[in-house]
């Protein structure tokens, strides 16, 4: 128990109420997900489409991206490049000034997360509105998002009704989740029509079409850009994919995947600007490009930002997103945070039991896990090996290695029952902490088998 | 220009692999036989409704019985008795009183009640910012599968286009699923 992640959740197990929810409610999100990919008999062939597609497009990504943005150029729209946060957050902000903008409407994006846009615009003077009303949430309590798809989802409808009694003005007690939707629903609605700008992000970007694609459930991103005049649209270059052929394919997997719907509300096709207004497209590296000579966790690169791996992953369960370091979390969250910085987000790498069940949820087929264990892996040589383990395991090898010790120490195993119980009983026992060791039997199978006790009935 | 070549440069020293495209058409996708009743279904599981125009029936009859209570009616579509057209107004925000939007989807998708509707009308705040929507599809106009779809979309032109797949929609405060989060809180597909 040393990491910073299995310290943050400890302290989120303690709301027992509240950890057992979200718990319970992400397995159900994953239920639904289920559901839907059974209802589907060429599902497989999908994920292994997808994953195929990914690996291609990636690793032709300079043709790709050239390719969509002399496309999107044709299609009079203007694109500019980002090699870092720094560059991205500054071409936002000559764009908004150029355009005289004060407010600024935007749809979800965990890019402009990761380049911590907001508080930049909002220090120039931009006023900076979420319209996801999950965004909006956590926007107006100053907090992070907890989950890529379901950014509030750590707080309760209690919470977002004393929220919005605050700052929204809505009933007093009232938590009625439709009521206090209907509420944001109005103030968003004036924000549309005051705001000098939307932003989106990107979903995916068609190299064949130059077009962007943004899935929305509430329509906020359609909201943001078809009342204001100028869109701006920030996509990370892994975004890329060739065609609509390949679009029909990821479709079909990111609903699905995500919340269990059969595609979400809105699937919105960017092209052109619209009549009388302007479309920029950013395209952000921000250590993407860094990520493809890393031989094994490049193909971190496929991810789709589906969430479903930190909806069945039972570590992101019963930890909650605001238990890893790295601003997107789960297991996907694991491996994009040791990717950009080992150093600095290697308390995660222990967020995972290597049950492998996000391996087998991921429509883009991520080996997460495998990922995860390989960078436990390369702990050691970043210095960031926990002591105790690292002792544990040099014990073990010693045993393993030497058959004689190992029939000694077998034999005398049944003596750590009693010592486990006593060690624990004066917390000595590190190993013991938040697991429990099954009991030694008395006598071992190889013991039993040479005895004749080990009775074969064929 | 610079961050541009940068970027490119940096992804040709650390490719590590040249993958072939797989071949897409080799999945074999779930075809409905009745893709009609198939649509209707998928449009009521999205939270819509979905009826169809009798032979001789009026669409403008179809709709007012419909909305009954809808004030402000826009729509572009000339067969259409609409009180606002987004083609003329001069500012999307002149669209905000609609309470019901009238547009023409041009594909319907069976595994999941979408229907494509490309921006034909100057303003396209109508397919959103109105209370509530109804679409009219033609009935030849449905396909079982995204993969269909797209097939069709590929051989148009559009400026901005977007599947809508019955009302928007939210579950964001407690995971409890509310109709109308931002756009339309209600929408009924028509089909002839």
């Amino acid at each position: 128990m040393s990491t910073r992640h299995s310290k943050a959740a400890k302290s989120f197990l303690e709301n027992v109420e509240r950890s057992e929810w979200h718990d319970n409610t992400l397995w159900g999100v994953r239920v639904k997900r289920d559901r839907m990919s059974k209802s589907l008999p060429e599902w497989e062939r999908l994920r292994d489409a997808a994953s195929a597609i990914k690996r291609h497009t990636l690793s032709h990504l300079d043709e790709y991206l050239e390719k969509f943005s002399e496309n999107a150029q044709r299609n009079g729209v203007i694109v500019h490049w980002a090699a870092n946060a720094e560059e991205f957050n500054a071409v936002v902000l000559d764009i908004l000034k150029a355009h005289d903008v004060r407010k600024l409407v935007k749809s979800k994006s965990m890019l402009t997360e990761e380049c911590e846009m907001n508080p930049y615009l909002e220090a120039h003077g931009i006023e900076v509105v979420e319209t996801d009303l999950g965004e909006r949430i956590i926007q107006l309590l100053d907090q992070k998002p907890s989950h890529i798809v379901m950014p509030a989802i750590h707080l309760t409808q209690e919470e977002v009704g004393e929220l919005f009694e605050k700052e929204l003005g809505s009933e007093k007690g009232n938590s009625d989740p439709t009521y206090l939707t209907y509420c944001a629903r109005e103030s968003l609605r004036n924000e549309f029509l005051t705001a000098d700008a939307g932003l989106t992000g990107a979903n995916f970007g068609v190299a064949e079409t130059g077009e962007i694609v943004i899935c929305t459930n509430e329509g906020n991103a359609d909201m943001s850009t078809s009342v204001p005049k100028l869109h701006i649209a920030a996509m990370g270059i892994e975004k890329i994919i060739p065609d609509h052929k390949s679009l029909a394919v990821f479709h079909r997997l990111l609903a699905r995947s995500a919340t269990g719907q059969p595609s979400t509300t809105f699937t919105s096709h960017f092209r052109k600007a619209r009549p009388g207004g302007e479309m920029h497209i950013i395209l952000v590296d921000n250590g993407r490009s860094r990520m493809l000579a890393q031989e094994k966790h490049w193909e971190t690169l496929k991810c789709i930002r589906c969430g479903a791996c930190m909806n069945t992953c039972p570590v992101y369960r019963r930890s909650g997103g605001y238990s890893y370091t790295y601003i997107i979390p789960g297991p996907i969250g694991v491996n994009l945070g040791m990717a950009r910085d080992a150093e600095k987000y290697h308390d995660n790498a222990s967020a995972c039991s290597l049950c492998c069940s996000c391996d087998n949820v991921c429509p883009a087929k991520v080996n997460l896990s495998e990922q995860i264990y390989s960078w436990r892996q390369e702990l050691k040589s970043l210095g960031k090996a926990p002591m105790t383990k690292e002792m544990m395991s040099r014990g073990m090898k010693t045993v393993f290695d030497r058959p004689a010790l190992y029939n000694l120490a077998l034999k005398c195993s049944p003596l750590i029952n009693a010592a486990v119980t006593c060690s624990q009983a004066v917390s000595l026992h590190l190993w013991g902490k938040g697991r429990s060791l099954p009991e030694f039997a008395k006598e071992s199978f190889h013991s039993m088998w040479v005895k004749g006790k080990v009775k074969n009935d064929k | 220009m610079t961050s541009k070549q940068n970027i490119l440069d940096g992804i040709r020293k650390n490719v590590r692999h040249d993958i072939e495209m797989p071949d897409i058409d080799a999945i074999v996708p779930v075809q409905y036989e009745d893709s009609l009743s198939k649509f209707v279904e998928m449009v009521k599981f999205v939270g819509g409704h979905a009826r169809m125009l009798e032979p001789d029936e009026d669409i403008n009859d179809a709709i007012r019985r419909n909305y009954p209570e809808a004030k402000v009616v826009a729509s572009s579509l000339p067969y259409i008795k609409a009180d606002k057209d987004p083609d003329m107004v001069q500012d999307a925000g002149e669209l905000a009183d609609v309470d019901l939007g009238v547009l023409e989807g041009r594909v319907a998708v069976a595994e999941n009640g979408c229907v494509w509707i490309p921006q034909t009308m100057k303003e396209r705040a109508v397919m959103f910012i109105s209370q509530c929507l109804v679409i009219i599809v033609d009935r030849n106009d449905i396909v079982s599968n995204m993969h269909k779809a797209y097939e069709k979309v590929s051989s148009t032109e559009y400026l901005y286009g977007c599947f809508i797949s019955g009302p928007s929609k939210t579950a964001d405060i407690a995971q409890a699923l509310v109709m109308g989060a931002q756009a339309a809180r209600d929408v009924t597909v028509i089909v002839r």
